[in-house]
């Protein structure tokens, strides 16, 4: 567009010029034929004043004469002797005015003829006169002057007359040239108008021109500043190889970043190569081989070692740029030293959890064959053992056969439960709208042997449908009933309660949750030997007992297994406890 | 049935295992008859070589070389002239997969190893007292898996 607009320009002033170049040769033009005009009209005014000079000369001579004549005073003879070389005067004029034009010479010489004789007739009369000269009578002599005077009168009036018709004809030329003056002047202005207003316009364009330009110029200027505390600030830095010029051009940073002064070496491939670590030299100029052949976008990461001798790790993005016809590669080189080392300990941290999750795979896979298969032969052979060999056995052997039994049972028990606790991570969470009071009535029936047994009194509120999945659900109330009923008082009335209720999260701000969810909270109480309020936390940690198995038989996970499987639901637990007094567990689930 | 013996054949390649099903059968009062194979190839090979003497009840542990547990259920359901054959998966896994696949592929049912020897007798006497002529016909996932 811009291309468009300064041919546009260009175009108006070339026109403008040959324009006003037209309205000068026409205006000089005019002038001129003006000039020679008024020349001409002065030239035949002179000539018409010098012709009525010389007339009015030799009629003040004549008069001058016939007054002498008539009263022989002499005073009136100094016309007639002046007139003499007056008349000469005004015809040596004459005859330098009418020098191009031959026709009014020939007449002015006929006229010089004619004043000649005149003046001889009235010198001829003062000898006639003076009574020197009597050859002719005064009468007849003046007689002739008269008719010599006729005469001089009818030349200078044919002179005048020509002299007249001479400048008319010029006149009228004069005005024919000029009759196209009005047109041409009223031409020449709205020409003068156009120009002017072609200038206007262009000026009015040029003056927006020259504010946008200024105003990116700003913009430009702000933009390059930026750019430029942009490289500092994120460590990168620009180079941009020109494939027409072929010249190369680096950023200011690029130099500090090799720890250099800004443009303090000649940018070149030849130049950046000295700072690029020996081993990675390579990686850069195959890749310019390759920026060169197939034009690619590209990203390499390299070495370079500093003019400080520090390593650094550099990451190089290159693009094509097609622009007016020619290509310009543009090249960003980052530092990206810190990310490197970050990536490195984030590999090193990724391995090493791979690591051992396989272990714990394994682990998992040991546990649940490999330990249980030999553990469930031994526990078959002392059961042959205990059937076949029992009656012959000493009381020594039968003691130690039975702390054998519960020991092995206790070995089971525990791969059994640490089972558990590995696969309530790692089964299918299938999350299922299920009635948590069909769950707990399933467990409670499991439990109606011991409940009855240690008549513990069980009240169960209206529990709510939730989606869960249901049978980490039924482990985590079958844990937490089983723990109420092993820590169950020897003596006096045992009760459990479960309890339920709709709470908002605002009421529990322990829960650290935003305020406007809603939770059911279930709790599990019961008034068995309970415990230290200092342990709450603790009993939710893996093999954390507070009592010995002796005391109470127990492997430490089941209360770990309850709070992942309340984790999994995205709900929370906790404990609370008085020796002596009874627990009372109390778990958050999300109404949603 | 009280003056026949009964036919059992065992599939398992663990001897201990092998020993306690030979025992657990011994102490039974039902005769029988027990015999048993080392692994899945065997056991294709003698159930082909013994067309007209079959087993009444094949026990298959699952986990064995060669050829597994499974890979024999299905090949038995497959033929024609074994496929009427009672068969109880006798495994020291209960994992869900499993006894859902046993199912499917047609087991009559799945016994989990025990862990003492009188139940193994249990579980035994109960599954060779079953008549499975008449249960076949009415498979139940529910009772599938033997829990005494």
């Amino acid at each position: 567009m811009s291309k468009y607009y300064s041919i546009f320009l260009k175009s108006i002033f070339v026109i403008s010029l040959f324009i006003l170049l037209f309205i000068s040769g026409v205006s000089y033009k005019h002038a001129n034929s003006l000039d020679t005009s008024t020349e001409l009209l002065s030239h035949s005014y002179k000539i018409q004043i010098q012709l009525e000079k010389i007339q009015s000369c030799v009629k003040d001579a004549e008069t001058g004469q016939r007054g002498y004549i008539i009263t022989h005073d002499s005073t009136f003879l100094t016309p007639y002797f002046n007139g003499r070389s007056k008349v000469t005067k005004s015809l040596a004029i004459l005859k330098n005015l009418t020098t191009n034009q031959p026709d009014l010479q020939k007449s002015l010489d006929q006229l010089q003829k004619l004043i000649d004789l005149r003046f001889t007739r009235l010198a001829n009369s003062l000898a006639i006169i003076s009574g020197s000269d009597t050859n002719e009578p005064l009468g007849e002599n003046m007689l002739k002057g008269t008719e010599l005077m006729n005469d001089i009168h009818s030349k200078i009036d044919q002179m005048v007359y020509s002299e007249t018709t001479n400048f008319n004809n010029h006149q009228r030329k004069y005005e024919h040239e000029i009759s196209f003056t009005p047109f041409i002047t009223l031409l020449l202005f709205i020409f003068t108008l156009f120009i002017l207003f072609i200038f206007i316009i262009s000026f009015i364009r040029i003056n927006k021109d020259l504010i946008v330009l200024k105003n990116s110029n700003e913009e430009l200027s702000i933009s390059t500043e930026s750019i430029k505390h942009a490289e500092i600030i994120g460590k990168f830095c620009m180079s941009i190889w020109n494939f027409k010029t072929d010249k190369l051009i680096y950023s200011d940073n690029l130099y500090r970043l090799l720890g250099c002064e800004p443009q303090s070496f000649e940018p070149s491939i030849e130049n950046f190569l000295k700072f690029v670590h020996p081993e990675d030299r390579h990686i850069v100029t195959n890749g310019v081989e390759n920026l060169v052949l197939k034009h690619d976008t590209y990203t390499r990461f390299y070495r370079v070692i500093r003019k400080d001798g520090q390593e650094r790790f550099f990451r190089s993005i290159g693009k094509f740029i097609e622009n007016f016809g020619y290509s310009t590669h543009i090249g960003v080189i980052q530092d990206v030293t810190q990310e490197h080392l970050n990536n490195l300990t984030l590999k090193e941290k990724n391995i090493e959890l791979e690591l051992s999750n396989k272990e714990l795979a394994s682990f998992n896979q040991i546990a649940s064959h490999d330990l249980q298969e030999p553990l469930r032969k031994i526990q078959t052979f002392i059961s042959l053992i205990g059937e076949r060999e029992m009656s012959g056995m000493s009381d020594f052997g039968k003691n130690y056969f039975a702390r054998i039994q519960i020991s092995v049972t206790r070995m089971r028990r525990l791969i059994d439960d640490l089972l558990l606790f590995s696969r309530t991570n790692k089964m299918d969470k299938i999350f299922e709208k299920s009635d948590l009071n069909v769950l707990i009535k399933n467990i409670l029936l499991e439990f109606s042997e011991e409940i009855v047994e240690k008549s513990v009194h069980l009240e169960c509120a209206q529990l709510p449908v939730l989606k869960v999945i249901p049978f980490q659900i039924q482990q985590l109330f079958q844990n937490l009933i089983s723990n109420s009923l092993k820590y169950s008082k020897l003596i006096g009335d045992r009760f459990i309660i479960i309890d339920c209720e709709k709470i908002n999260a605002k009421v529990y701000p322990t829960l650290n949750v935003p305020t406007d969810n809603e939770y059911y909270k279930i709790t599990v109480t019961d008034n068995g030997i309970g415990f230290e309020q200092q342990y709450a936390e603790q009993i939710f940690t893996i093999f954390k007992r507070l009592h010995t198995s002796d005391e109470y038989p127990g492997t430490g996970i089941g209360l770990a297994i309850c709070k992942k499987i309340v984790e999994n639901h995205s709900g929370f637990i906790f404990a609370e406890g008085k020796s002596g007094i009874g627990a009372t567990f109390t778990i958050f689930f999300p109404v949603e | 049935m009280q003056n026949e013996s009964i036919y059992v054949l065992l599939a398992d390649d663990d001897k201990d295992d092998r020993d306690f099903f030979i025992e657990a059968f011994e102490s039974i009062r039902i005769k029988t008859i027990v015999k048993t194979v080392n692994d899945g190839v065997e056991l294709m090979k003698h159930l082909a070589l013994n067309r007209n003497k079959l087993p009444h009840i094949l026990f298959l542990d699952l986990n064995m070389p060669l050829k597994s547990g499974m890979e024999c259920l299905i090949e038995i359901k497959k033929t024609d002239y074994l496929n009427d054959m009672a068969i109880a998966i006798y495994s020291t896994s209960a994992s869900e997969q499993d006894i859902e696949n046993a199912f499917v592929n047609g087991a009559n049912v799945y016994i989990k190893k025990p862990h003492d020897f009188a139940t193994l007798k249990k579980f035994l006497e109960e599954v060779i007292t079953i008549n499975w002529q008449y249960q076949t016909s009415g498979l139940n996932r529910d009772s599938f898996l033997l829990n005494l």
